[in-house]
């Protein structure tokens, strides 16, 4: 394996911790993976087009109360991941956007996949909390401190296998894309501006809020950004 | 404050409960949510506060009990907690179901105006700056920087000075003005996102002030539409729909191309 395909794993299992159990400071987000990954692979194009798209999509998933939701943490890694494995050394443009899309589709496929994972998670960790107390109750102090980090190490291992394995689909997959490149490019330019609009929409429905005045602010800036934009072009 | 009292916490406690809580929800489960996270983040305090080893084991079992709230505003409870377990060290404080119920009126109070400034208003509106600054620098990370920024320092900030602040005011805190603040906070959150949006998406129709073709131009619209419509209700959730969007374009691009 490659030195980015190494730090592909590394970063899908930083992305796993970052995503709930340390910090949540949305480095995990898929923007913000894909842009290292990106960096790592020498193909920020590709890495881009899919961390957008995953970005505005990861944006109206949220963790609110008990609720497990999509895992764009590690979704954003594996698709971003999936998309640079193929397109590395692809010559054509057509290649490439077929590569993005693959990595679009894994990356969602992963993120929704990833629920059950984390569910399982979340009960192993039920089982740690229920010994951590026993421990304690037993004079070992430690134990608190032990438990929160066999939860991290659980989190980061499984972020990394979920990677790999991903990566590995895709290397496997990587002939059959190219053979069907033209299509899949067809599909990507239909699909990327229609993903891009649907994310669009969510956002735009947590803004508004069903508030007419904020709908009013959303269409003023809308047109006169796209005034600005197109006169202002040269 | 940290110099007056016998037993109060000093500000490197304060420190440390604030970088711990950066794993408030390492083990969380749905059995006790934040508990644990809550107990290990909790500890320098209670290590401060009840020398005696087998008082502090207690009250750290204690500790491990159900919790939970909007994780960056949990260290706000955390800082008002500890003055509430300082009052209770020196015998001025409650019993164990005080200090409970000061748990329980903190994690809900907190949650219902922390999920809604930080989970569905910064967030977005840090996705929404992101995208734009990725879409119109595409070479680059000022995308992920400003995504980054936008979230993070708001964040960090809360997370680290919140142990002080709710510490300082102790249970009280709720009673201030923070709610007012949060609130403000939402309020101007959601219009800047609605003027960021709308220059996100006149850049995806006229990228660098150029048309995008009108097939683009119809997806886009199409895609936001539909995800006006499905935006009214909760499922499917809008990853499914993604997905179905993505397995009807891959039917259409085999059907059609040739």
């Amino acid at each position: 394996m490659t030195a980015a395909g190494i730090g592909t794993l590394v970063v899908g299992g930083l992305a796993a911790l970052d995503g709930t159990p340390v910090a949540q400071t949305l480095a995990s987000q898929p923007l913000v993976t894909a842009t290292l990954l990106g960096a790592l692979w020498g193909d920020w194009s590709t890495a881009l087009a899919v961390g957008v798209v995953l970005q505005i999509l990861a944006a109206s998933t949220l963790p609110i109360g008990a609720r497990t939701p999509e895992d764009y943490s590690v979704g954003g890694v594996v698709g971003a991941g999936v998309a640079l494995t193929i397109a590395a050394g692809a010559p054509f443009e057509h290649v490439r956007q077929a590569a993005s899309l693959a990595g679009v589709l894994a990356g969602m496929t992963a993120a929704s996949l990833g629920v059950p994972l984390l569910r399982w998670q979340r009960r192993w960790n039920e089982g740690l909390a229920r010994w951590c107390e026993g421990e304690l109750r037993a004079g070992r102090e430690r134990a608190l401190a032990e438990s929160q980090w066999a939860a991290v190490l659980l989190a980061f291992a499984i972020g990394l296998a979920v990677t790999a394995l991903w990566l590995s689909l895709a290397h496997a997959g990587a002939r059959m894309v190219y053979r069907e490149s033209l299509r899949l490019a067809g599909a990507w330019h239909l699909l990327q501006p229609l993903w891009l609009g649907f994310g669009f929409a969510q956002l735009l429905h947590a803004f508004v809020q069903r508030r007419l005045e904020r709908a009013g602010v959303f269409a003023a800036a809308l047109v006169g950004a796209w005034l600005v934009i197109v006169a202002g072009a040269p | 404050m940290s110099t007056q009292a016998p037993h109060s916490l000093a500000r490197g406690t304060l420190l440390e409960m604030g970088l711990r809580a950066n794993l408030l929800q390492a083990a969380w489960n749905f059995e006790r949510q934040q508990g644990l996270g809550w107990a290990f983040a909790f500890a320098p305090a209670l290590r401060q506060l009840y020398p005696v080893r087998e008082e502090r084991l207690a009250r750290l079992a204690e500790h491990t009990a159900y919790f939970n709230t909007q994780p960056t505003l949990a260290s706000i409870a955390l800082g008002a907690a500890a003055r509430g377990e300082e009052d209770r060290s020196h015998g001025a404080g409650g019993d164990a179901e005080s200090m409970a119920r000061l748990k329980s009126a903190l994690g809900s109070t907190l949650a219902a105006l922390g999920d809604r400034l930080f989970w569905f208003s910064l967030r977005p509106f840090a996705a929404t700056v992101g995208v734009l600054v990725a879409m119109a620098h595409p070479r680059g990370g000022w995308g992920a920087l400003a995504l980054w920024l936008v979230y993070s320092v708001p964040h960090l900030t809360m997370r680290f000075g919140g142990v002080a602040w709710g510490y300082a005011k102790g249970p009280a805190v709720l009673s201030g003005d923070l709610r007012a603040w949060l609130e403000a906070g939402v309020r101007w959150l959601a219009l800047l996102g609605c003027v960021v949006l709308g220059v996100a998406l006149a850049w995806a129709l006229a990228p660098g002030g150029v048309p995008r073709p009108i097939a683009v131009q119809c997806a886009l619209a199409v895609g936001l539409g539909v995800g006006l419509l499905t935006a009214q209700r909760a499922r499917p959730s809008p990853t499914r729909w993604a997905l179905a969007f993505g397995i009807l374009g891959l039917i259409l691009a085999w059907r059609f191309h040739t």
